[in-house]
């Protein structure tokens, strides 16, 4: 393998800045802006700041800025895998690089058919935010999986490309499918509004739960600690001793299993409304008799 | 400072949570997915090229080797054929001089033959006439006179003529 050269080092380090920095300096903003509070408070995400907009204030959060933060990093993630790529003697993160997109791929082709392939990268996309974005949890940052409204910008995406696909066979067909049967028309209705709905709040409630219960599980173990070592003398008895360790093991659940688990959910139910919304056959149905119907008004001409 | 409710809906919030879907999605695409994809391209393609040439230069091979294994027979072909001409030649010079030795061989037997027959002739011509001498001159002296030699001639040869049947009826 060729020696690098200084200029592709220099490059390495500032797309590693890229994807470090950003953790750095949410750590430290969540140090400067973190009220000091007595006891235990669940609270949504922090306003850093709010501007006076029409219909509602535009804020901006803490959830908004980690999302940021995930955003560049991802960036630079992306940035360093893909730099310095070659056809030969490929260096280690290329393997890793083709290896995401070969999986993405496969994924994306498996549950949602030849047809949909460009989708490789809005699914990756999906997957990236979401996982780091529950993930940031494990160097302390407000995740902003566990705001909803970050969740419910997804799942707006989501909703109006199984609409946009639903309605490529003309909008008739598409009111035709929720009027299938005249008396369900209304549950049609509310099923396709539930849809996104339901993949906000179950992204979001999994995250918020996670948390809660964390922070639960953390208070109480630091009352059952008072209890059991409280007649230690000294700071011994006002050491929590059964805060170490134990929360970790939840941690492990709630922020690693549970945030990937519910990125790749949330990536599978978006693959599944859309490619199941999309009427492929119809589709190109109408399309060869559009070709047929053209050809023959060419031939007329 | 302040912090949102745990549920709250603020409708700019949702907005910017879109954007930023969106623009990572073009930010995956550009940065990691579209040059992945260029580079699998590319090496799925130097493969094949590589496959190609590969292709070629083996056929190249055998067409040269088909080409020297031609020229060897050839070679082989025309070693035989310089070999048998060659013996061909030898045999129908060795035959010509065999020819040769035999013909002058017996011409010199004729030779001698004829030689030798007319050697015999002398001789017998000789024999003849010392026999006529002799007998002339015994029957001479036999007969006490002379005799003419001329007048017996031909009774003389009558009788060597006898003679030289028998001899020959010997021989």
């Amino acid at each position: 393998m060729s020696k690098k050269s200084v200029r592709f080092k220099v490059v390495d380090l500032i797309y590693i800045c890229m994807m470090i920095l950003p953790a750095v300096i949410g750590i430290v903003l969540k140090i400067l802006t973190t009220p000091k509070t007595e006891g235990i408070s669940i609270t949504g995400a922090q306003i850093y700041l709010s501007y006076p907009f029409p219909v509602q204030d535009l804020v901006i959060t803490s959830a908004q800025v980690n999302s940021w933060l995930v955003m560049i990093s991802i960036t630079g993630l992306c940035l360093y895998l893909t730099h310095g790529l070659k056809t030969r003697d490929i260096l280690k993160r290329q393997h890793f690089a083709e290896w995401i997109v070969e999986k993405v791929n496969g994924l994306v082709g498996q549950s949602m058919g030849e047809y949909f392939k460009g989708y490789a990268p809005f699914i990756a996309a999906i997957i990236g935010l979401s996982a780091f974005s529950s993930l940031i949890t494990l160097i302390g940052l407000y995740p902003p999986t566990s705001d909803l409204n970050i969740v419910a910008g997804w799942a707006i995406i989501t909703f109006v490309l199984i609409t946009y696909y639903k309605m490529k066979c003309g909008p008739l067909y598409y009111i035709k499918s929720l009027t299938s049967p005249v008396l369900l028309t209304p549950l049609n209705v509310i099923g396709e509004i539930a849809t996104p709905v339901s993949m906000a709040f179950r992204h979001y409630g999994n995250v918020l739960s996670g948390t809660v219960i964390s922070v639960l599980v953390a208070a109480g173990l630091q009352g059952l600690s008072n209890i059991v070592f409280g007649n230690l003398p000294g700071f011994l008895g006002e050491f929590p001793f059964l805060q170490i360790g134990i929360p970790a093991v939840l941690s492990v659940y709630f922020d690693i299993f549970s945030g990937c688990l519910q990125a790749y959910i949330f990536a599978m139910l978006t693959m599944m409304y859309v490619s199941d919304g999309f009427p492929l056959e119809e589709y190109m149905k109408k399309k060869s008799l559009k070709r047929k119907s053209k050809n023959s008004a060419m031939e007329v001409n | 400072m302040q912090s949102l409710d745990v549920i709250s809906v603020n409708l700019w919030q949702i907005i910017i949570s879109l954007a930023n879907l969106l623009i990572l999605f073009l930010t995956v695409k550009k940065f990691l997915f579209k040059p992945v994809t260029n580079i699998l391209n590319q090496r799925e393609k130097e493969i094949e090229d590589r496959y190609e040439k590969a292709q070629e230069a083996v056929g190249e091979a055998d067409e040269s080797k088909k080409k020297w294994e031609d020229k060897l027979r050839g070679a082989n072909d025309e070693a035989e054929a310089i070999l048998s001409s060659a013996t061909e030649n030898a045999k129908y010079r060795g035959d010509k001089i065999i020819e040769e030795a035999r013909e002058r061989a017996e011409s010199i037997v004729r030779q001698a033959e004829n030689e030798a027959e007319l050697e015999y002739r002398k001789a017998n011509d000789k024999i003849k006439q010392d026999i006529v001498d002799v007998s002339g001159s015994l029957a001479e002296k036999m007969l006490g006179r002379e005799i003419n030699t001329d007048d017996h001639r031909a009774l003389i040869d009558s009788f060597i003529e006898k003679i030289g049947d028998d001899n020959d009826g010997d021989k």
